[in-house]
């Protein structure tokens, strides 16, 4: 049994479906038992839909038991330590045999979250045990020029991952190239579209990986100073990331010649930003570290000639940092063999919405998104149809079923109209209606515009004041138009993404649902049923049993009938609230 | 690289600037981009997205504002894309602009009457200015303001506050048209120059007068063709007297007349006056005629005896002269519009006891005013409401006996919005009466259509379906293009001001006409509505406005009212009009005469209404004392934040919230003045709308100003500003781009400091005490009683006092006075009293204020500048904010308000000390820089010596250093700083301070070199100019010894004297304190209300014999004087004044002085007694001033070693009773 170990997966998702207190009952048992196998934590590997999962690695192999309560864990512990009995019913994943997860597992590359989920990431030796910080002890070793460097990461085709897709080699030779004697490299960890967590996954189970990075990075480009831009709402990454710090410190991998680099000096400090999400975008974010209103400026100049105060800055997002050191380990060819021409390696997926398997997925560029969410998502909740995901959060767009081949890589996916973004992908069924989904994003950047630029601050407003019209079933003839026109100005005239892209969601659904706009428009009817105001209740005769249920819960008495009669809802006083819907045992409401 | 970039604007190849922004280069070439989150000062911001403009090659719009210019741009300013961007992005803003532009009074006037203008006029007295404005669009004030039919105080928002009371806005009409009609300089325009063109009017009513009043002004000759012996139309033949008595009317036509306008009488168009006529002898016609022909109840039996329409009626009786009389008889008026109570009230007066209206629907439907409602009730009509006549009943004789009339009730409303009335079955009655007068319409007559249509060839004047003469319903012109209508007989049967609106419209259209010009309406301005958001309650006003009750018009007792005398009586004097002005809620937005969002919406043809949808609604902020914020109409460009910040460097304003609910608010604070607000008013400067504006103590209005520029008389900086004034009421300044103050910027101090120049407590008059009292006396007697005095004295026993406010000619003139004049030295400011002569050269070599941004390091040296000095505050603070330049303040304050700006703070218990200890260090271990010295200065050798016989240890415990190092520190970094500027003040700084900063820049060879060395700053605007004039014991002009032989030799030449004084009596303050003093002579300064010690003034004053002070008000000083002269504004005299950095500025006499003799004047006057001639015009006062400075001998830089610190302050406010006046006015401001 000392060569046994059970990982417990404490990441913000585990913690959330009671991980803590499977760890602890677990803990207990050891105690009050004296059992000798090795407790320890680890962060999420990506099987939210699975959480808990606590991990029993034995002699035999590796048993990843999922959907763990304190019950199930003293059943395990009993079974499997003390009987030598894996519990094969609630692994999940296992080395020896396949389990219906599998699909999940198989078909992922994992470069971005190689240790997440398997480290502690409160344990640098269990980071460096697995190839930590030999990247940049390898530099320093072999004195790897800075050019080098960065003509490495300019051949593995990285791109940035925080949604632009520039090129993260280029970024850093322009970085580079603009001599200062401050120069500041920042990590971009205000992950702010709904839906999308991959970052904080990042952060939380893996953060060497991104200070390796960024210290790779300021070598590269000189950079005198480094901060890690964290939202607040993440406090468990800021925890790991501080204790990272820490420990990087203690070893010499920050601080004043670092790793006898002469003249190699660099700190990294966290900023915690206050949840806005435009402070995700380069000049706000600058903004917010100077104490200032996070809000976004005309670029040029661009943070990479005049940044953080007014120096040359370099920003780059977690997920790419965390590529970073893999790369210089494992060589740029390494890197470009997957994904496609243009987009090269791997990128984190947040599977979110109607789908099977939600959670956090890396695969190599090129894949399908069919394959993306049918194989690896496990395709839709409830068997329901699929009807579209949405790609790139709030400043993405719908991508319709008639274009599920479409491969992900940056300009694929451009060219339907959404975008990479991120990472995120929503995914809605037949029982979504894609204006709901328009408002949902584009109520979310209405809410989240600085305020600053009037087409932004109010034109965004105006449309979804017209979105709630149409939803309302008050839409007017003309109303897709208006909502094109201001699209298109809105876009037109913003100064940062926020505004540029916040009409997105709208355009593209119009795109490719068009119909749907119609429908309500005109027809005052939602195709999905889903926009309670333009549903009409009926109660079907033939099925209707008199038993009064439906006319008693009617909070406007709209229903009339006696007992054991036919009831009939009288159209004019019905508030379409869907109570005479839900209480009927018999199915005799009809919808439409 | 080349610092030229090429492109191409608007298809034209241009070379710029490298780094020059798109804005800045079509500005530059006078493209016009319109913008609103964009001002000079500040750095790019990018908000609005109104300077929008294509580029070649870039997606979308780029503003230009902040899109930086690249080799070969090209750029489309103005396309259809860029419009149409231009246009939404205004559209969206204004879809939530909760604002009223206009107030509701001038928008529901048919003739749009700038009612809040005028009242802003009534308000300060502005009578002739009120009736100016008013002609603008009606020039019959004295009869609207007796007859209108008032629908601007119907939409008058004080209804909601004060219920049912709106402002008594016709009232005021009435008050100030009277009171210019009667006073002896009525209000005249000015007419342009006669353009040869005639125009004939057809009929003088208020129609035809107006037409003629507009095109006389224009320069047209206007003829009016009247068919009445007497002009006015209706306004004589149909409103009776009691309403509009006749001589009022009268006076009005000939004002009219007055300007050329002829009325020919008795001329009918189309019987004993032909088109062909017109045709022959004019180049265009208006037709005014009127709607004249009354009709008739139109029922069974109407063409009974004794039933006539009512305007028949009426019309008769002014033609008559003659009431009719109604004794004993019962008479019924049917209808139920003003004619009606013209006609009932009438009858009352004629007699009757017995009158009737009778009207088919309730009074809240009855178009006549509520006032005439009341006031027949009150003389005795009954009425017979929801009541209908269907037959007039005769007698034998064929007279009326009765009215059988039927009983209504209201059903649906109707077309016109009121409910129809609906007869009521079986409610027949019978109404015995004995005349029925119909008022219930009337036609017009157009007999002349034929004549005109048959003689022209230039199209058809042509009727409408309603029988009115047809005319483009927005320039009046009809079917024959020379001839135009407006009036009742366009619309029908409509209201006075309704036909003066058109009237004015139509004189327009014929103007163009005249002039070949296309026939266009003027262009739409857009308006902000608060109307278009919601309907206004109650709620949005009370508590926001103090309840105050109208003043009711005084009428004649109803029991008296049996003649026909005028019933309103007018408001009895002018408190009861300026009382009533004050109930006006300001409702239309101060910045419509100047508001960018309003011009470009204007521009793009705004509709406010399409994207209508939420809108942000916020209560007014009227808290700070000079400050208002109406968060409702800004727009979120953050100008106001970024000067705040980039400028002023308070910080004190920042944006809330998100998305479409952010504003703008005080930062860390509820109340303006409780941030870090410094009440500079740069916010307001810069707001592209009436966001945030003055808060003033006046009726700002707003009306249209005129603009002089002058120069700030407060402290010494010396910014050019511009004064926004009506008839020399000042209602604004504003910074004017001057030599000092490039950008405009202002500090608080000119910009909330002018009331006192619409101050009505202002002397005016020479005043004498008399037995304790004042009294007025003319300039000759005070002159004759002061050379009296002068001449029983020796002339040492006389003391003259000039103050550092004067200007430069004043101050020449009065030390000439003494020195020529009265043969005495004693000659000096008390602002520089008994403070040693360290301050007369300490402006030599300073850095100019245009290098500041230029320095490496800025210290302040006890000067608190964002009070006493802002504007060069500001530039610091750019200098900092912009180019990063460090600030180090060294202060002996506690709590100077400087510390949050700046970067690093030493406190210190001794300037004098400090810098001496400085100067010790650097001599001491001979880090002076030798070169610099020995080229530029003399004395260094003595200098050194001297000080080195002192402590430096006890210098450095005496200057309250924290740490023995820091003198030293401070001097290395100092002496090492590349350009190091040290600002300091004097109002802190001692004299002899002075000398020792001078010493200090001199051993560190700073002193004149760019960016390099010292800038002092003195209190007052002409502090520098006491020195260069000559007011000083023992300094002449241009700081010359007083008695160097050359300069009196010259003094002699130029002002024709033989002698000269040779006295020199250095201490003024000695002599006051011994008593020595005889006459005291003060000019413009008030030792009294300014001493820090004022037992000690006080004591000085009562032991002379005789004290005379010049000034503009009773100050504390004047009002213990013998004698006052009062004193001129600067503005009134024009002048010059010396800023601190040396640098003279001219200003002009821009209003009319409300003093007889100027102050100079006055002096000049005084020396012609004591027998000096003087020119006073002020360019001869310059250049005599100017010859003595040819004696001025060329002076090397001096160290000058001073023994102690001399800092003997024995007065406040600069010894100014201006300053003192605003400083405590301002601080009294923020008092809870």
């Amino acid at each position: 049994m000392e060569n046994t170990k059970i990982i417990v997966g404490l990441g913000s998702c585990g913690i959330a479906a009671g991980a803590k207190k499977v760890f602890d009952k677990i803990q207990d048992i050891q105690n009050e038992n004296n059992l000798k196998f090795d407790l320890q934590k680890t962060s999420c590997i990506g099987m939210c839909y699975r959480e808990p999962l606590v991990e029993i690695i034995d002699e035999t192999g590796s048993y990843m038991y999922g959907e763990i309560d304190e019950k199930k864990a003293t059943e395990i512990i009993e079974q499997h330590i003390f009987e030598n009995k894996p519990i094969k019913d609630y692994v999940v994943k296992s080395d020896n045999f396949k389990t219906v997860d599998n699909t999940f597992i198989d078909d992922q590359v994992k470069i971005t979250l190689r240790n997440c989920g398997y480290i502690d990431p409160e344990n640098i030796e269990e980071y460096e045990a697995r190839d930590g910080y030999r990247a940049i002890k390898k530099i320093a070793g072999q004195q790897v020029s800075r050019l080098d460097v960065i003509q490495t990461i300019i051949d593995s085709g990285l791109r940035g991952r925080g949604g632009g897709g520039f090129p993260t080699g280029l970024k850093w030779k322009f970085a580079n190239n603009n001599k200062a004697e401050d120069k500041y490299i920042i990590c971009n960890a205000d992950e702010g579209d709904p839906g999308a967590f991959m970052d904080r996954s990042v952060l939380e189970g893996d953060p060497h990986a991104v200070i390796e990075g960024m210290i790779i990075g300021a070598y590269a480009m000189e950079a005198t100073g480094g901060v890690i831009y964290c939202r607040a709402e993440y406090p468990l990454a800021i925890k790991r990331l501080e204790i990272a710090l820490e420990q990087a410190r203690a070893k010499g991998y920050l601080g004043k010649n670092i790793l006898g680099i002469h003249g190699f000096n660099l700190d990294i400090y966290i900023k915690e930003g206050a949840g806005a999400f435009v402070c995700g975008e380069e000049t706000a974010l600058i903004a917010s570290i100077e104490g200032e209103r996070g809000m976004p400026r005309k670029r040029p100049p661009f943070p990479a000639a005049s940044g953080l105060w007014k120096q040359p800055t370099n920003i780059n997002n977690v997920e790419t940092f965390a590529n970073i050191p893999w790369i210089l380990i494992n060589g740029a060819g390494e890197y470009a063999k997957y994904g496609t021409e243009k987009s090269k390696g791997t990128k984190v997926f947040a599977l979110a919405g109607k789908i099977v398997r939600s959670g956090l997925a890396e695969v190599p560029m090129g894949m399908s998104i069919k394959d993306v969410i049918f194989k690896i998502g496990g395709g839709i909740q409830n068997g329901k149809k699929f009807k579209a995901v949405q790609m790139g959060g709030p400043s993405g767009g719908c991508i319709p079923e008639s274009l599920i081949d479409t491969i992900v890589d940056y300009d694929s996916v451009n060219a339907t109209g959404a975008i990479m973004g991120s990472g995120g992908m929503v995914v809605m069924d037949e029982d979504t209606c894609m204006i709901d989904v328009a408002k949902f994003f584009l109520d979310f950047t209405e809410k989240e515009s600085c305020g600053k630029c009037t087409f932004c601050r109010i034109g965004t407003k105006r449309m979804l004041e017209i979105l709630n019209r149409i939803t309302d079933g008050e839409g007017k003839e003309g109303d897709i138009e208006r909502l094109e026109e201001l699209a298109y100005q809105i876009k037109d005239s913003s100064l940062c993404g926020l505004g540029q892209t916040a009409p997105n969601p709208v355009l593209t659904t119009i795109k490719y649902f068009r119909h749907e706009y119609e429908a309500h428009i005109n027809d005052k009817k939602c195709p999905a049923k889903a926009c309670t105001k333009l549903l009409t209740y009926e109660i079907i005769p033939d099925a209707c049993t008199g038993c009064t249920v439906c006319a008693k819960k009617c909070p406007t008495d709209a229903i009339d009938g006696g007992r054991k009669e036919v009831h009939f809802i009288r159209q004019e006083d019905c508030i379409q609230c869907g109570s005479c819907y839900t209480k009927c045992k018999f199915d005799a409401i009809k919808v439409y | 690289m080349s610092d030229k970039t090429n492109i191409i604007l608007d298809g034209k190849k241009i070379q710029a600037q490298s780094g020059e922004t798109i804005l800045d280069v079509a500005r530059r070439n006078d493209i016009e981009i319109p913008t609103l989150c964009h001002d000079p000062r500040l750095k790019p911001f990018t908000s609005c997205y109104v300077c929008v403009v294509e580029v070649q090659g870039m997606r979308g719009l780029q503003p230009s504002c902040s899109t930086k210019i690249t080799e070969g741009m090209k750029v489309t300013t103005n396309n259809s894309k860029v419009r149409k961007g231009r246009k939404t992005a205004l559209d969206l803003m204004l879809s939530n602009h909760y604002a009223d532009c206009a107030a509701p009074c001038k928008q529901t006037c048919p003739a749009g009457v700038d009612v809040q203008g005028y009242i802003s006029h009534i308000d300060k007295g502005q009578y002739h200015e009120a009736v100016a404005l008013i002609k603008d669009t009606n020039p019959l004030p004295a009869i609207c303001g007796r007859i209108c039919v008032r629908p601007c105080e119907v939409a008058c928002r004080r209804n909601l506050l004060d219920e049912g009371a709106p402002v008594g806005i016709d009232y005021m009409k009435r008050f100030a048209s009277d009171f210019d009609l009667e006073s002896k300089d009525k209000w005249v325009p000015d007419l342009e120059k006669s353009t040869g063109k005639k125009v004939a009017i057809i009929g003088a009513g208020p129609g035809g007068l107006s037409a003629a009043f507009y095109l006389q002004k224009l320069g047209h000759q206007a003829d009016i063709f009247e068919s009445a012996p007497a002009a006015g139309g209706w306004l004589r033949y149909g409103i009776p007297e009691y309403r509009l008595p006749n001589d009022i009317l009268q006076k009005e036509v000939d004002n009219i007349t007055e300007l050329g306008v002829n009325i020919f009488y008795n001329k009918k168009f189309g019987d004993n006056l032909s088109y062909a006529d017109i045709k022959k002898d004019y180049d265009a016609s208006i037709l005014t005629i009127g709607s004249q022909k009354g009709t008739l109840i139109g029922c069974e039996g109407d063409d009974a005896e004794n039933v006539f329409s009512g305007i028949d009626f009426l019309k008769e009786m002014e033609e008559s002269g003659k009431p009719y009389d109604f004794t004993g008889k019962r008479v019924a008026v049917v209808g139920g519009g003003n004619t009606a109570m013209d006609c009932c009230r009438t009858s009352i007066r004629c007699g009757s006891t017995e009158v009737y209206v009778i009207y088919r629907r309730t009074e809240k439907e009855m178009p006549a005013n509520p006032i005439e409602i009341h006031e027949s009730k009150i003389e005795g009509v009954n009425y017979k409401l929801l009541t209908n006549p269907v037959r007039v009943n005769k007698d034998e004789e064929g007279k009326v006996k009765s009215v059988t009339c039927l009983k209504m009730e209201l059903g649906e409303p109707d077309a016109s919005g009121r409910r129809r009335p609906v007869p009521v079955d079986g409610s027949e009655f019978d109404l015995e009466v004995d005349y029925i007068l119909a008022a219930i319409g009337q036609k017009t007559q157009v007999e002349f259509l034929d004549n005109i249509n048959k003689i022209t060839d230039e199209g058809e004047l042509k009727l409408n379906r309603w029988g009115d003469i047809e005319a483009d319903p927005e320039t009046l012109q009809t079917g024959i293009s020379s001839v135009f209508a407006a009036g009742d007989g366009v619309t029908g049967p409509s209201t006075v001001i309704a036909a003066i609106a058109q009237a004015k419209t139509a004189a327009l259209s014929c103007n163009q006409y005249l002039n070949g010009a296309e026939i266009t309406p003027p262009k739409k301005e857009f308006l902000s509505k608060k109307d278009n958001f919601k309907v206004q309650v109650s709620s949005e006003y009370e508590g926001c406005f103090p309840t105050q009750l109208r003043e009711e018009m005084p009428v004649l007792d109803a029991d008296n009212r049996v003649n026909f005398e005028e019933v309103e009586l007018g408001y009895a004097s002018e408190e009861v009009a300026k009382h009533e002005a004050q109930r006006c809620l300001e409702c239309g937005c101060v910045k419509y005469f100047n508001c960018d969002l309003k011009d470009y919406a204007t521009e793009y043809e705004v509709d406010q209404n399409k994207f209508a949808g939420d809108y942000n609604e916020y209560k007014v902020d009227f808290r700070h004392p000079f400050i208002e914020i109406d968060n409702n109409k800004c727009i979120l460009c953050s100008r106001c934040i970024r000067i705040c910040k980039e400028v002023v460097g308070a910080d004190a304003l920042g944006l809330v919230n998100r998305g479409f609910h952010t504003f703008v608010a005080p930062s860390m604070a509820d109340r303006l003045q409780d941030s870090t607000c410094e009440s500079c008013g740069l916010c307001i400067s810069t707001c592209p709308t009436g966001a945030i504006t003055e808060n003033v103590i006046f009726k700002p209005g707003p009306i249209k100003t005129d603009k002089v520029k002058t120069i700030c008389n407060y402290c010494s900086v010396g910014c050019e500003i511009i004064l926004d004034h009506k008839s020399n009421f000042v209602m604004k300044v504003s910074g004017s781009e001057g030599k000092i103050n490039p950008d405009g910027n202002l500090c608080r101090y000119p910009k909330f400091g002018f009331n006192y120049l619409n101050d009505h407590a202002r002397i005016t008059k020479p005043l004498l005490k008399e037995k304790g009292k004042f009294k007025e006396i003319s300039f000759n007697k005070a002159y004759d009683i002061i050379i009296d005095k002068i001449n029983q004295v020796n002339p040492d026993e006389n003391a003259f006092f000039a103050g550092a406010r004067l200007s430069n000619e004043e101050m020449y003139l009065i030390q000439k006075m003494a020195r020529a004049g009265v043969k005495t030295n004693n000659i000096t400011s008390l602002h520089y009293l008994n403070r040693g002569d360290g301050y007369t050269f300490n402006s030599r070599n300073n850095v100019p204020f245009d290098q500041i941004k230029g320095a490496s390091k800025i210290y302040l040296l006890g000067s608190e500048i964002n009070e006493d000095n802002a504007v060069v505050g500001f530039m610091i603070n750019n200098a900092q904010h912009e180019n990063n330049v460090p600030v180090e303040l060294i202060t002996t304050h506690e709590d100077s308000s400087m510390v949050r700006k700046v970067d690093n703070v030493m406190k210190i218990t001794s300037y004098y000390h400090f810098i001496k200890a400085v100067n010790y260090y650097l001599v001491s271990n001979n880090f002076h820089n030798a070169m610099y010295i020995s080229d530029n200065c003399d004395g260094y050798e003595e200098y050194k010596e001297e000080l080195l016989k002192e402590n430096f240890d006890e210098l450095v415990r005496l200057s309250g250093v924290p740490f023995m190092d820091t003198v030293v520190e401070f001097a290395k970094s100092f002496n090492n700083e590349m350009n190091a500027i040290i600002v300091f003040s004097e109002k802190e700084i001692s004299g002899n301070a002075s000398y020792e900063l001078f010493n200090l820049s001199m051993l560190t060879g700073k002193l004149g070199k760019t960016s390099n060395g010292l800038v002092s700053l003195k209190e007052k605007n002409n502090s520098q100019g006491l020195f260069d004039m000559g007011i000083c014991p023992k300094l002449g002009v241009g700081t010359q010894p007083i008695d160097d032989p050359d300069l009196v030799k010259l003094m002699k030449k130029k002002w024709k004297v033989d002698e000269l004084p040779t006295v020199i009596n250095e201490s003024q303050f000695e002599h006051l304190e011994e008593g020595d003093i005889k006459n005291l002579f003060f000019f413009g300064e008030d030792p009294l209300g300014t001493a820090k010690k004022a037992v000690r003034v006080a004591g000085w004053i009562s032991v002379a014999d005789f004290v005379v002070v010049q000034d503009a008000f009773m100050t504390k000083t004047a009002s213990k004087a013998d004698l006052i002269l009062p004193s001129s504004f600067p503005t009134e005299s024009g002048g010059s004044f010396t800023n601190s950095q040396k640098v003279y500025q001219e200003f002009e006499p821009v209003f009319v002085s409300e003093v007889d003799r100027l102050s100079h004047e006055q002096i000049a006057d005084l020396m012609k007694k004591l027998g000096v001639k003087q020119k006073t015009n002020l360019d001869d006062i310059r250049v005599e001033s100017m010859s003595l400075l040819s004696t001025v001998k060329e002076n090397r830089l001096k160290f000058v070693y001073t023994h102690n610190d001399n800092y003997h302050r024995v007065f406040n406010n600069g010894c100014d009773s201006i300053t003192k006046y605003f400083e405590d006015a301002f601080e009294k401001a923020f008092e809870d």
